[in-house]
Order: structure tokens, then sequence, then C-alpha cells
């Protein structure tokens, strides 16, 4: 869809293990910061994978190595923002990589801009979100139904913000969810009583980063985004 | 020539900023806005870079304790 603002790519890359998805984050991120290119908007589904965030411990995992091998969970520490989640087929999972220069806020004012959208994204399919203060994220009456959790290098930011759509939540139970004892947690297709097609989320959330964030965003895939890295040397 | 590293304004608003861990030792050349170290709020993870091309000198501010918006966290000399 052609509008105004500074144009961007979206890329969907799919069901795809944390590792290598990050690999190619961390690649856009070092040609935005290095040349310029432009703002890109990530989006991923990972197989069952539990990361820990910078401020977070492997002791909010409850069970044991044996049990994560049997349920074929793997476990990540990452350099986002936060404790430890779940991540798992029927959550998306977004990282704008934007400049908080171009967006005029600061880190904090952009990782609550990300409740927002989230807020706005859980409004378009009827759902009412909200803020808790004390507990970042996104919450359905008193269970948490989105995360956020980011980083950011000389103003450019990564990582981002999750959504459980059609998620699985099981997985949960076997950590304290960002460090939080038994911390309640719901997906889209609990609150709404049917299967939510991910193609759908992702379109309304498209338009709702669009708006919010001033861009326009151009799908890509990740073939294409590997030849612009290439032109520019990356 | 000395060269204050502070914890950049990127976090304004943040109660409570940790410094994670430091990336390079004292004593370590280091260029200009090359990543010195990690901290982190609740839910955000920034890096501290350095002000210049030299070399770090003096650490402030250790792994795990607390800083805030501005701080001196180290030094850094030419």
């Amino acid at each position: 869809m052609e509008r105004g603002g500074q144009k961007g790519y979206w890329l969907d890359l799919g069901l795809i293990p944390y590792g290598p998805a990050f690999v190619v984050q961390e690649r856009i991120l070092k040609a935005r910061m290095g040349n310029g290119f432009p703002a890109t908007v990530i989006l991923q589904e990972n197989p069952s994978v539990f990361t820990i965030g910078r401020t977070g411990s492997r002791s909010n995992i409850l069970a044991s190595e044996d049990e994560l091998e049997r349920r074929g969970i793997q476990v990540m520490e990452v350099n986002r923002g936060g404790d430890i989640t779940y991540h798992g087929p029927g959550q998306i999972i977004v990282s704008p990589l934007l400049y908080l220069g171009d967006i005029g806020m600061n880190a904090n004012q952009y990782l609550h801009r990300l409740e927002d959208v989230l807020i706005d994204l859980l409004s378009a399919f009827g759902v009412k979100g909200n803020k808790k203060k004390a507990y970042p994220g996104v919450w359905w009456d008193e269970t948490k139904i989105g995360a956020v959790g980011i980083a950011v290098k000389h103003g450019y930011t990564f990582h981002g913000f999750s959504l459980n759509v059609n998620l699985d939540l099981t997985p949960f139970t076997l950590i304290n969810p960002c460090g939080v004892s038994r911390m309640p947690v719901k997906s889209l297709h609990q609150v709404l009583g049917r299967h939510v097609p991910l193609e759908e989320v992702k379109e309304r959330l498209r338009e709702i980063l669009m708006d919010t964030f001033s861009l326009s965003l151009q799908g890509l895939s990740l073939e294409e985004v590997e030849e612009a890295l290439a032109s520019r040397g990356t | 020539m000395k060269h204050e590293i502070v914890v950049p304004p990127t976090a304004d608003g943040s109660a409570e900023i940790t410094l994670v861990s430091w990336l390079k030792e004292v004593g370590d050349s280091v260029g200009m806005g090359e990543d010195l170290a990690e901290a982190a709020t609740e839910k955000i993870t920034l890096y501290i870079t350095a002000p210049a091309d030299g070399i770090l000198q003096e650490i402030h501010v250790k792994a795990g304790e607390k800083a805030q918006v501005g701080q001196v966290v180290g030094i850094m000399s030419d």
C-alpha cells in the first residue's frame, strides 16, 4: 500500500528458529547504523523456545533439562530487555528496526508506544487491552496477552514485542514469565473463542505501525532484503 | 585528554538502570562509537558507547551496579 511517511520494509520471516532470525535482525541493524538501510519491521514465529533477556535468570525456569528436551523447548540468552518468556508457533514476534531520532521519542516513550500498538491491534479484533503500571506489556483483564522487550544501540531500536494469537500457552507453566511467579497468560484465540488467522493479525498490525510511526512499509521477501543489503555492501 | 563515559539520554525517564556488563576491560583500545557496556532497565537494553578513540582507563560503575542517565560510569583517555 502506498502512503506518505518514511519508506521502510516489512519482512515476514514466517516460522523460523530464533537464532537464524536474530542473525537477520543483526545484519539489518548493522546496515541501518552503518549506511542508512531503511527502517525495517521484522515479523517471525519461532519453534518452541524460552528466551532470557538481559535482566533475566535461568532460575526462572521451573522445568528440568530432561523435561525441556522431552518437550523440545530450547533455551536462549538474548540481548533484549526483560526476563524470561516463551515463544512458539501461533505467536507473532515483531521487531521494528527504527531510529528514535526519526520518531522523536526516547527509549521509554517508544516502549510504551509499542504497548499502545498492541492495544490498538487488539482493539481491531474487538478486544480491550490495557496496561499495568508495574508490569510492562499488554493485558486482557488480569492476564498478559502481549509482551514488550527492546534494545537500543546508537538510537537504533531492535527486538520489540510479541502477541499470543493461537499460541499453546502450556509452556508458560514451566517458567516464571517475566520473572513473575504464576503470572497468568492469555491468547487472542482464548479471548475470542476462535482461531485467528495470523495473516489477518499481521495485516492489521502493518496498518497500525504505519500510522503510529508515519511509515510506508513495503513488503519484501528475505531474498529481496538480502539483495538490498548486498547492494549496499553489507 | 580524558573523556567521560556516560549513560546515554536514550533512557530518559527510567527509574532504575543496571549496568549489566562491561564489554571491554581497562587498558583496552576502543574506537569512537564502539560498544563499551550493556545497561538495562526492566524492559530495555541500552548500549553505552565510546565517546572518542582511546583507551578505557577507569571503570566507576561495575557490572551489576545501578546507574542513572547522565552518570559517569567510566573514563577513557586518548
